[in-house]
């Protein structure tokens, strides 16, 4: 688990170019979204949602299944443990 | 003072505003499950049939679509094609469909220069690419032209052809539907896109008979660069600016942008009780056209005149129950009205803006606001060129974006704005060609196709206009022009015309260039009202 949580770090950092971020400035449970936590917003969760799809094949249907997913890098990591299919 | 003297709407439906409108009273619609992406949409798109009989040989699909519409309009009423006729183009994404890896498309100014040319004129004609309310943006324009005295005419016409660049960028936002799509209903699921180039020709004239735009007004949300302020703060801006007293009562109905996605027909419903309006019929057409985007504010505006002309009002396919929480009179019946006279069209889109247009016939003038013009002082003036440019806080802004922002951010450190009361008026000759290029990527490869959605954002060029609107709070007009190339004296032009705005007191303006590293220029400067 702790792979895939450094691994989604670096993904997240790149993707959503995260200038000046390194995996280590990321707490795995503190929020992502609004001002508390790494201030990502809506665009943030649709580049995520694509990240998933490419990098572990998980298709969600829509935006607001992403809200409840994308808390934490944590609870990302768990959801793709659970439902990667590559 | 402008009337529209003629109108054309060329889409699959049919190929005159009478045909279409029409088809659209019968009830029906064009819009079709399609399969031939990686994912399935529904759209309303020309058929290989309808293409072959509309294409003209050594032009682009959307130039022919174009030249077309304008040529049908052309033949209901005979303009002088000198120099007091402008040519008024309406685009999002023009002839983007033609980007590959090794070409670039011809570009929207390029595209505009070629259609005057056809149609015989040799002024230089001016592309609005506003996002989803270019139509609206270009039809306002064309009034303050017409009522300033600067032009006579203007042949107004909105157009853009769907392409994978395009589908691809709505699906990564998560905004279409795949079922036909239902505006204001509890069960809608987002928007379709649709084809389609429309006309109207605008011109100097007092016959009473005519429709005309009375008052129009652009406000910014300075909320977020693709969804609307919750609380509709920017559309209840520009309904109150442009209606400015008109009474509702004497509204035959409100043409709401509709688009079926959740945010955009929530934040309108708001807006239109807000602004006091909920008893005046609202309709929208998207569930039978789609969403036509550069086309969308035109189409629809000339839609809607032809059904009032004839005495009813269209329905809105799609709906059956409201699904908004503001209250608002959705009609999806073809409803009869007694003599209408004036209705107000409203649209929304991407980079915070919000427009409105108040369209009537035989009333007088409610306002000076697309009347007036005055010569405007120039003001600071900030220019970058050549250099790199880079901030760190600008993590996800593409460099158009970053351009922008970084100029005016140097631009407002010693000249302070009063931001309700600011317009941020760009424009260019490419576009956003650089980040068009990006996306591009993000899809070349049909066994890798994961389209970005921040990279698809960014290739709106009014997006930059949307993150400074952002970043300094400016709630005024915010717009993006495309001129064949940079021309001085028509920006000034254009700029002066937004001081028709009474509401307006600065803008910060002028010409926003990001090609490449090696190739790009800000040359803007804070134009105030003269007092």
């Amino acid at each position: 688990m702790d792979q895939l949580i450094n691994e989604l770090k670096t993904q997240l950092i790149e993707a959503l170019n995260l200038e000046d971020v390194t995996p280590e400035d990321i707490d795995a449970q503190a929020p992502l979204f609004g001002a508390d936590g790494l201030g990502l917003d809506s665009i943030d969760a649709l580049e995520i949602i694509m990240l998933l799809e490419k990098n572990y094949g998980i298709r969600l249907a829509n935006a607001a299944e992403g809200k409840t997913i994308f808390t934490s890098i944590a609870n990302i990591a768990d959801y793709v443990a659970k439902n990667r299919k590559k | 003072m402008n009337a529209i003297v003629a109108h054309n709407v060329i889409c699959p439906l049919g190929e005159t505003s009478a045909i279409a409108c029409q088809v659209i009273k019968a009830g029906r619609s064009w819009l079709e499950p399609h399969d031939w992406l990686p994912f399935p949409f529904t759209a309303s798109l020309f058929n290989e049939r309808q293409k072959e009989v509309l294409a003209l040989d050594g032009y682009t699909f959307f130039e022919a679509l174009a030249i077309r519409s304008i040529q049908e309009a052309l033949s209901q009423k005979e303009i002088p094609l000198d120099d007091r006729t402008v040519l008024i183009l309406s685009s999002t994404k023009g002839n983007v469909g033609d980007l590959t890896a090794e070409s670039d498309p011809i570009p929207l100014g390029e595209s505009a220069k070629r259609i005057a040319r056809t149609i015989g004129l040799t002024t230089t004609p001016i592309t609005v690419s506003n996002a989803c309310i270019s139509g609206v943006s270009a039809m306002i324009l064309a009034a303050r032209l017409i009522d300033s005295g600067q032009y006579d005419h203007a042949i107004v016409c909105g157009v853009d052809v769907q392409s994978p660049f395009i589908i691809a960028g709505f699906q990564s936002l998560k905004a279409l539907s795949e079922e036909p799509c239902r505006p204001f209903d509890i069960e809608r699921l987002g928007l379709n896109l649709g084809e389609a180039a429309a006309t109207v020709i605008m011109s100097d004239s007092d016959d009473p008979n005519l429709w005309r735009v009375v008052s129009g007004a652009t406000r910014n949300d300075a909320h977020h660069i693709s969804s609307p302020a919750p609380k509709g703060d920017g559309a209840l801006a520009a309904i109150q600016a442009t209606l400015n007293g008109f009474p509702s009562a004497d509204l035959a109905l409100i043409n709401a942008h509709g688009t079926a996605t959740m945010y955009n027909d929530q934040m309108e419903s708001v807006a239109i009780e807000r602004a006091g309006l909920s008893h005046v019929p609202v309709n929208a057409l998207k569930g039978c056209i789609g969403h036509t985007m550069g086309a969308a504010g035109i189409i629809e505006t000339i839609l809607n005149i032809k059904a009032l002309d004839d005495g009813v009002i269209l329905p809105t396919r799609g709906f059956d129950e409201l699904g908004v929480s503001g209250k608002i009179n959705v009609v999806n019946q073809l409803t009869k009205v007694d003599h209408p006279h004036a209705f107000l069209k409203i649209i929304s889109g991407f980079g915070g803006c919000n427009a409105a247009m108040l369209l009537a016939k035989g009333v007088e003038a409610s306002g000076p606001r697309v009347n007036t013009l005055r010569q405007p002082n120039r003001g600071p003036a900030a220019t970058l060129s050549g250099s790199s440019v880079a901030s760190p806080s600008l993590r996800r802004m593409d460099p158009l974006a970053r351009l922008g922002v970084t100029t005016v951010d140097t631009l407002l450190n010693d000249n302070p704005i009063d931001p309700q009361k600011t317009a941020i008026i760009l424009f260019n000759s490419q576009s956003s060609i650089h980040a068009d290029r990006v996306f591009q990527r993000s899809i070349a490869n049909e066994e890798n196709f994961f389209p970005s959605p921040s990279a698809f954002v960014y290739t709106l060029p009014n997006i930059v206009a949307g993150e400074i609107a952002i970043r300094h709070q400016i709630h005024g007009e915010t717009c993006f022009y495309i001129l064949p190339e940079k021309d001085q004296a028509l920006v000034l032009q254009i700029i002066n015309a937004t001081f028709a705005d009474e509401d307006i007191d600065q803008v910060i303006g002028g010409w926003l260039e990001y090609i490449d590293a090696r190739h790009h220029e800000a040359d803007l400067e804070i134009y105030k009202r003269k007092s």
